[in-house]
C-alpha cells in the first residue's frame, strides 16, 4: 500500500528526519509512535506534500506505485482528493469558522466523489446519525460544536469517502479520555467494516496497543524499530522502545 | 438578534453625531474672533460696541454657549439648520446643493479604491513570495507616502498647464452643457489623486490579512484533503475581508478629512470646500451644518461597513462576540 524508503527531511539545512523506512500494509492499522519532535508529523507532511516553506524531502514514498515525494502538483491533488483522507490533531481549528458545516462536510467528502448536494445530504445524515450526531449540526458553524463533535465530523467524512489510506495525525490528543476511547473505536470500526488502511500517528502507547496491528517507533528523526504490535510489545529490540514500554503503567 | 444589533448600532451613530456637534460648537465658540463682527462681513471694523451688542442680542449670541447649543440642537432635530451668515440663505439649501458633488467624489473614489485594493491585495496575498507580493509592499509604501495636495499640484501642472487636456479646478464648465462627460472631466483629477494615494495602503492591508489567513490550520487541513483550491481561496478571502472592512471603517474619518483638502485644492464644489470657507468666514450656522452632514456621511458609511461585516461574520450574528 505505502512503502517509505530512505525518507529524509531537511528544513533550511537542518536535518529533521533521517533515512526513515517503513511500510503500511493494505487493510491494516499501522501506528507511528514517538515523542514530540521525533519527526512523526513532519513525515506525514512530507507524504501529503504540505511541508512548510524551506523544507525539502528526499527518498521514496511509494503509494500505489507512485512516489508521493516526486509526483506533480496535479497528481498530488488527485491523490489527496480521491485516495487519501487525513484527520489532524486540532479538530476545533480544522474547519473554516465562517462557513456552515454542511458546506464544509460537502467539500471534504461529497464534492470530491462527484455527488450532488442532495445525494450528499441523504448519505451524510445517515453517517452522522450512526456516529451519534444530530443532522442539525449541518446547519451549525464549527464554533458552535465541541472538539469531540468536530473530530467525529472528520470521521464522518472518512466514512463517506472510504479512502484507500486514512492518515490520522494525533487525532485524540485534544480529546478527553472518554472521547479518545470512542474515537479509537470508530477508527477500528472503519478498518474492520470497510477494510480501510490506516496510518495512525500518536505518542500514546495505550492507543497503539488498543488499535494498531503494526507499529513504527521513531526517535530524534530516525525510525528505530518496526514490526507487528504483538512482536514489539513482547520482544522490543531497541533500548528506546524498551524504555517506552517500561514507562507504561 | 439582528434587529437588536441594528438598533444598537443606530443608537451609537446618534451618540457619535451628538458628541461631534457638541465638541464642534464649543471649539468654534472658544476660537478667537467675534461672530457678530463676522456676520457684518468686510465692514466689521466700522461697527461700534453698541451695534455689536445689538447684533449679539438679536442672534442670542450674548446667551451662555450651552444655551445656544441647546437651541441649535432643538432646531436641528426639527430640521432647521439656520441661515448662513454670509449668504443669507437657509443652511440646508446650501448643503443640499453641495451634497451631490461630495457624494459623487466620495462614492467614485471609494468604489475604485475598493475594486483596486481587492484586486491588488488578493493577487499579491494569494501568491506569497511572488513578485506581486514583494512589489505591492513597496508600491503601497511609496503611494501612501505621497501627500495628496502635492500630487494634486503635480497633476494640475501636468494635465492642465502642460497638456491642457483637463480643467484645473471646479465642478463643471460654465459654457458646457453640465452633462455627465463634462462632470467626468472635472472629476478625473481630484478622484485620481484620492484613489492613487489610498489604494496602495488598503491593498497592502488586505494582502497581509490574506497571508495571515492562509497560514491558518483549517487551510492546511483543507489542502491536505484535496478540497478544491477555489473553495479554499473563497474561504480565505471571506475571512480576510473582515479585518480589511474594519480597516476601511477605521480610516473612513481620515479619508473624508483628506477629501476636504483635495476638494479645496481643485475647488471641487463639495461639502469639504464649503466647510473650509465657513471656517474662514466664521459662518457658524453653515459650519455646524457642514460638520454635521460630514459626520452623518461617516456614520452612515460605518454603519454600512458594520452591516457587511455582520453578514460575513457568523460569530457576530450568533452573538458569540459583541
Amino acid at each position: 500500500m505505502l512503502s517509505v524508503r530512505q525518507l529524509s527531511i531537511d528544513i533550511d539545512g537542518k536535518s529533521i528526519v533521517r533515512n526513515s523506512s517503513f511500510s503500511v500494509p493494505l487493510g491494516k492499522i499501522t501506528s507511528i509512535i514517538g515523542e514530540s519532535g521525533s519527526g512523526k508529523s513532519m513525515t506525514v507532511s512530507a507524504l501529503l506534500g504540505i511541508l512548510p516553506p524551506g523544507a525539502k524531502a528526499t527518498g521514496q514514498a511509494l503509494f500505489n506505485g507512485k512516489n508521493l515525494l516526486t509526483v506533480s502538483d496535479k497528481e498530488m491533488t488527485e491523490i489527496r482528493k480521491i485516495h487519501l483522507f487525513t484527520i489532524f490533531q486540532d479538530a476545533a481549528n480544522s474547519f473554516n469558522p465562517s462557513v456552515k458545516m454542511r458546506h464544509q462536510l460537502y467539500e471534504f467528502s461529497g464534492r470530491k466523489m462527484g455527488d450532488t448536494i442532495e445525494e450528499f445530504r441523504v448519505k451524510m445524515e445517515g453517517i452522522l446519525d450512526d456516529l451519534g450526531l444530530a443532522s442539525e449540526i449541518m446547519e451549525q458553524y464549527p464554533f458552535e460544536l465541541s472538539g469531540g463533535m468536530l473530530q467525529r465530523c472528520m470521521i464522518a467524512c472518512a466514512l463517506y469517502m472510504e479512502p484507500t489510506l486514512l492518515i490520522a495525525d494525533e487525532p485524540t490528543s485534544a480529546l478527553d479520555m472518554v472521547l479518545q476511547k470512542e474515537f479509537i473505536g470508530l477508527l477500528k470500526r472503519l478498518n474492520e467494516q470497510h477494510g480501510t488502511t490506516i496510518l495512525l500517528i500518536t505518542h500514546d502507547l495505550d492507543i497503539v496497543a488498543e488499535a494498531a496491528h503494526d507499529m513504527v517507533v521513531m526517535r530524534h528523526g530516525e525510525v528505530v524499530e518496526t514490526g507487528s504490535v504483538a512482536e514489539v510489545f513482547d520482544c522490543p529490540k531497541h533500548p528506546y522502545t524498551k524504555l517506552l514500554l517500561d514507562s507504561r503503567f | 438578534m439582528t434587529v437588536k444589533w441594528i438598533g444598537k448600532r443606530m443608537m451609537m451613530g446618534i451618540i457619535v453625531l451628538l458628541i461631534v456637534s457638541f465638541l464642534s460648537f464649543f471649539i468654534m465658540h472658544a476660537a478667537p474672533g467675534d461672530p457678530a463682527a463676522a456676520f457684518y462681513g468686510g465692514n466689521a471694523q466700522t461697527l461700534n460696541a453698541a451695534e455689536k451688542e445689538r447684533i449679539s442680542r438679536v442672534f442670542s449670541l450674548d446667551r451662555p454657549v450651552i444655551a445656544q447649543y441647546g437651541t441649535w440642537l432643538a432646531e436641528t432635530v426639527k430640521g432647521n439648520l439656520g441661515v448662513s451668515y454670509k449668504e443669507g440663505r437657509p443652511v440646508s439649501t446650501i448643503l443640499m446643493e453641495r451634497l451631490p458633488n461630495t457624494l459623487l467624489l466620495f462614492g467614485v473614489t471609494l468604489f475604485f479604491i475598493s475594486i483596486g485594493s481587492i484586486w491588488l491585495g488578493t493577487t499579491a496575498g494569494m501568491k506569497e513570495g511572488s513578485l506581486w507580493d514583494k512589489g505591492l509592499s513597496t508600491v503601497s509604501i511609496v503611494t501612501s507616502s505621497i501627500p495628496a495636495f502635492w500630487l494634486g499640484i503635480l497633476f494640475i501642472s501636468f494635465f492642465a498647464v502642460k497638456l491642457g487636456v483637463l480643467p484645473s479646478s471646479g465642478t463643471g464648465d460654465i459654457g458646457g452643457e453640465g452633462g455627465f462627460v463634462d462632470k467626468l472631466r472635472y472629476l478625473f483629477m481630484p478622484a485620481a489623486v484620492i484613489i492613487l494615494t489610498h489604494v496602495g495602503i488598503y491593498a497592502r492591508f488586505l494582502q497581509e490579512s490574506i497571508k495571515v489567513e492562509s497560514r491558518n490550520y483549517y487551510v492546511t487541513v483543507a489542502r491536505a484533503n484535496g478540497v478544491a483550491e477555489q473553495v479554499i481561496r473563497k474561504g480565505i478571502l471571506r475571512n480576510a475581508s473582515i479585518p480589511y472592512l474594519n480597516y476601511i471603517g477605521m480610516t473612513i474619518p481620515s479619508f473624508v478629512g483628506g477629501s476636504i483638502i483635495v476638494e479645496s485644492l481643485f475647488s471641487w464644489s463639495g461639502l469639504g470646500q464649503l466647510t473650509v470657507k465657513a471656517v474662514v468666514t466664521k459662518d457658524f450656522p453653515l459650519l455646524m451644518g457642514g460638520i454635521l452632514l460630514t459626520g452623518l456621511i461617516v456614520v452612515v458609511s460605518l454603519f454600512v461597513i458594520d452591516l457587511i461585516t455582520y453578514s460575513l461574520n457568523p460569530r457576530l450574528r450568533k452573538g458569540d462576540v459583541r
